[in-house]
């Protein structure tokens, strides 16, 4: 093994991906199709691809006023439109009397959500702390096969989606750490995901690989996701309705709805090596030794692709 | 692909700065005469001073320019003193003061220059006699009343009676002044004395340092109606001292020539004279100070001279401070640049730490450090409690400004109540950055968790410190000073950075469990 031992791993580094494949792949004019949410809904939604249900949106303070009238909804879902990171994201589970429950079970006021609210539209949460929108919509409830393996909250899946070809792809399992979200910095645990089957390999919890759930201790390896081939055929197909050449797709598995795209990402993160234990270099690269129309192929064949990475 | 590129340009910049500084190099010193170019010094008056709390006020006479030496490159580090400069028109001094309402506990002050000195001698023409009103003979522009009068310590008028013994009836200039000349070399004896004597302190004893004889040459020649004054400065040897010389020079025939009549230099003065000032004065007085202590560094001038018009040493003297702190700012940039891109520490904002390190280097370290420690922790503390009131975004970052100003203002109080006058400068802190790495700060701790919050607060603080030492390095400083070309080289660094893709130092750490698991794969 060489000194540093990354070179022989094929380790994509946050300085190689942003100059090399963000930069290079991602034209920023289409950042805001991916930054905003409100903007990839409505083109999901034109597409006809799936993805939660949007109830509504509040773009200005005097809508926050609305958050009141709220009469039939039990559980819905407060995000901001261009949130980083599941920042300020506010999942509510049920209704005690005047009072809202959030998915951890603590109660919440109507006044709190509202200045959750207004918090978003300032611009808290969002990238730059530019202002903002919030939109509420379908609470997704996680596909029965998670119930074991996931602490609380709603398991998700990225693929990275390079030059339209989904190359790699983690489960994402909230813990209690996590706070029911999803993402590996707030303590989540990531699991690699064989690209081609959908099984599971090892996790990464902090950096730490482990394979054991930290708080269910349900093994996390060898575990098969639902739904596998839909997750890599909508992937394939979403390429040409967004346009981005390296970008990370966010999936969740509701159990009535199935596979349903929740967010998109100009740039996904990189912890996604660790989870799958295999650098990202080596099928970026096999990708980019297929030519320079890898883009023009059709979803079958860039599955296909998909298919022939080595692992 | 685009490295090609990147590296061309960054080629070309660096190939640029030096094309520049080297067309500086060749067409700069415009005041520097290349003839001339062995005797050239680089002089640091250092002035060490221990302040006892009240108002303090040093000057300095500076050196300038005469046929004989040629000045140029000027730095001042003024300790963050208020400095200015005055010329006074009797004696064509050039005064530098420094001066602060409340001086205490050490501070040191630094006046560098670089001086071209040359050799030259002097023809005393030999027609000219002795005039009879002295005060009306010579042409008022050029020669002050005051130099064929009597003073407190050049007792001409006292000295008249003795003139007759030392000069005769002589009435011929050149003679007169020989005569005077060789009368103190040939009857007082060099006696190095703490405190020089006076004119006619030194007739009596006939044992006196340079600055006895001198008064007493001048005297002599005041008496004898030729305009004399003193002259002061330092003999230039490679090396640290604090002595300086005194010689006279006489007015004779249109022009001063010098006579040292110690070191024996009759109408002559070498090369490694420098002339610091003219008249009876010393070189430094000071006021409201326990104590200041001076010494001379002397060495060799290596950086060629740059004054020509486009330099920013033709910028006024208290306008050079200001761009010396603007130049810091690239240099800044680029440490911060490189802890985040090469080591990938975290940090609040790009230039968070650039603004603090420049506010550490006004307020010293530890205190700078104290205050943001405190500022933000009572901003976190007010923020939380702003959070529970369901404060909108905008009024709260505003009350946590308003309380970060408050606090400033407050620590000001107490560090001047305490005696700690350093906190004074905490009023130069970023207060608006300070603010919103409180925010920052809060909403990371919330989303992350306080130990992220807490690494992020460290890795901004760690990078501020370095950049703070690196900001205090004089050379980088003294040369980013004398030729700002080299922004282009940092520039030329920046874009190679800006195209490195190798992994970061820190992500070598995230990794490293990956790294075990392929090694024990094997």
């Amino acid at each position: 093994m060489s000194f540093w031992g990354y070179k022989e791993l094929g380790l994509l580094g946050m300085n190689r991906r942003n100059a090399c494949y963000v930069l290079n792949r991602n034209r920023r004019a289409l950042y805001p199709l991916v930054d905003d949410k409100l903007k990839t809904k409505d083109i999901l939604d034109r597409h006809q691809i799936p993805t939660p249900e949007l109830y509504f949106s509040i773009t200005s303070n005097f809508e926050i006023r609305l958050l009141k009238e709220i009469k039939f909804l039990k559980e819905f879902v407060v995000k901001p439109a261009r949130g980083a990171e599941g920042r300020g994201i506010l999942v509510i589970v049920g209704r005690e009397g005047k009072d809202w429950r959030k998915a951890s079970g603590e109660l919440i006021s109507v006044e709190q959500l509202q200045y959750h609210v207004a918090n978003i539209l300032s611009g808290l949460f969002s990238l730059g702390g530019t202002d903002d929108h919030a939109f509420i919509e379908y609470c997704v409830h996680s596909h029965a096969v998670f119930r074991n393996i996931a602490y609380r909250g709603v398991p998700d899946i990225r693929v990275i989606l390079y030059r339209g070809i989904p190359t790699m792809a983690m489960l994402r399992l909230p813990t209690k750490e996590s706070d029911g979200r999803a993402n590996l910095h707030q303590g989540a645990v990531g699991a690699g995901v064989v690209i081609q089957e959908g099984i599971t390999l090892g996790g990464v919890h902090h950096n730490k690989l482990i394979d054991i759930h930290p708080d269910t201790k349900v093994p996390i390896r060898g575990f098969k996701i639902p739904f596998w081939a839909d997750i890599l055929e909508i992937s394939a197909k979403i390429y040409e309705s967004f346009g981005l050449g390296y970008m990370g797709v966010d999936f969740v598995i509701d159990h009535i709805l199935g596979p349903l795209i929740l967010e998109l990402n100009a740039r996904p993160g990189l912890n996604i090596q660790l989870a799958n234990r295999k650098g990202l270099l080596p099928r970026l690269r096999a990708i980019d030794a297929l030519g320079s129309d890898v883009e023009k192929f059709s979803w079958e064949k860039r599955l296909d692709v998909t298919r022939n990475l080595a692992s | 692909m685009n490295n090609r590129k990147v590296y061309l340009i960054s080629l070309f910049l660096i190939l640029l700065a030096g094309a520049l500084v080297s067309a500086k190099i060749i067409h700069g010193g415009h005041s520097v005469e290349h003839s001339y170019s062995p005797h050239l010094w680089r002089i640091s008056v250092i002035m060490n001073l221990s302040g006892q709390g009240t108002r303090a006020k040093v000057r300095l006479t500076l050196p300038r320019e005469n046929p004989r030496q040629t000045i140029y490159n000027e730095h001042f580090e003024n300790g963050e003193m208020v400095f200015y400069i005055r010329e006074r028109a009797i004696t064509g001094n050039r005064i530098g003061f420094w001066r602060s309402e409340l001086l205490d506990g050490f501070k040191s002050i630094q006046y560098t220059f670089s001086a071209q000195l040359r050799s030259q001698s002097y023809v005393i023409p030999q027609e000219l006699q002795l005039p009879k009103d002295p005060l009306k003979a010579y042409p008022a522009d050029l020669v002050h009343p005051m130099t064929l009068l009597s003073s407190e310590f050049i007792q001409s008028d006292l000295l008249k009676p003795h003139l007759k013994k030392v000069i005769g009836r002589e009435k011929k200039v050149y003679k007169v002044v020989q005569k005077i000349y060789d009368y103190i070399r040939g009857n007082v004896e060099y006696r190095s004395e703490k405190g020089s004597k006076d004119a006619r302190a030194t007739l009596d004893k006939l044992t006196a340092d340079c600055g006895g004889q001198a008064r007493l040459f001048v005297a002599l020649s005041r008496a004898a109606g030729i305009p004399s004054r003193i002259v002061g400065g330092i003999i230039t040897a490679g090396g640290v001292k604090n002595t300086t010389h005194v010689w006279a020079e006489n007015f004779i025939g249109g022009q001063w020539i010098p006579f040292d009549v110690v070191n024996d230099y009759y109408a002559t003065l070498p090369a490694h004279y420098l002339e610091l000032y003219r008249g009876d004065y010393s070189l430094i007085k000071h006021t409201g100070l326990k104590k200041l202590e001076y010494f001379f560094i002397v060495g060799e001038e290596k950086m060629p001279p740059l004054d020509n018009p486009w330099s920013l040493y033709i910028l006024p003297t208290h306008f050079q401070a200001m761009v010396k702190v603007l130049l810091q700012i690239p240099v800044g940039a680029f440490v911060v640049a490189f802890c985040r891109t090469i080591i990938g520490i975290q940090t609040f904002g790009t230039f968070t730490p650039i603004l603090l390190s420049l506010a550490l280097r006004q307020v010293s370290l530890e205190v700078g450090l104290l205050c943001l420690g405190s500022v933000i922790f009572v901003g976190w503390l007010l923020r939380k409690v702003l959070d529970h009131l369901k404060i909108l975004v905008i009024p709260r970052l505003s009350i946590v400004l308003t309380m970060v100003v408050i606090m400033v203002l407050v620590m000001m109080i107490l560090g001047f109540h305490f005696g700690y006058q350093q906190v004074l400068n905490i009023s130069l802190f970023p207060m608006v950055i300070m603010t919103w790495m409180i925010e920052r700060f809060s909403v990371l701790e919330i989303e992350d968790g306080t130990k992220n919050a807490l690494k992020t607060l460290l890795g901004s603080t760690v990078v501020s410190i370095v950049t703070y030492y690196i900001l205090g390095i004089t050379v980088i400083r003294t040369y980013l000073f004398a030729f700002p070309e080299l922004l282009f080289v940092i520039m030329a660094f920046l874009l190679i950075l800006g195209r490195y893709t190798g992994i970061r130092i820190v992500e070598l750490w995230r990794f490293k469990e990956l790294k075990k698991n392929l090694g024990e794969a094997r």
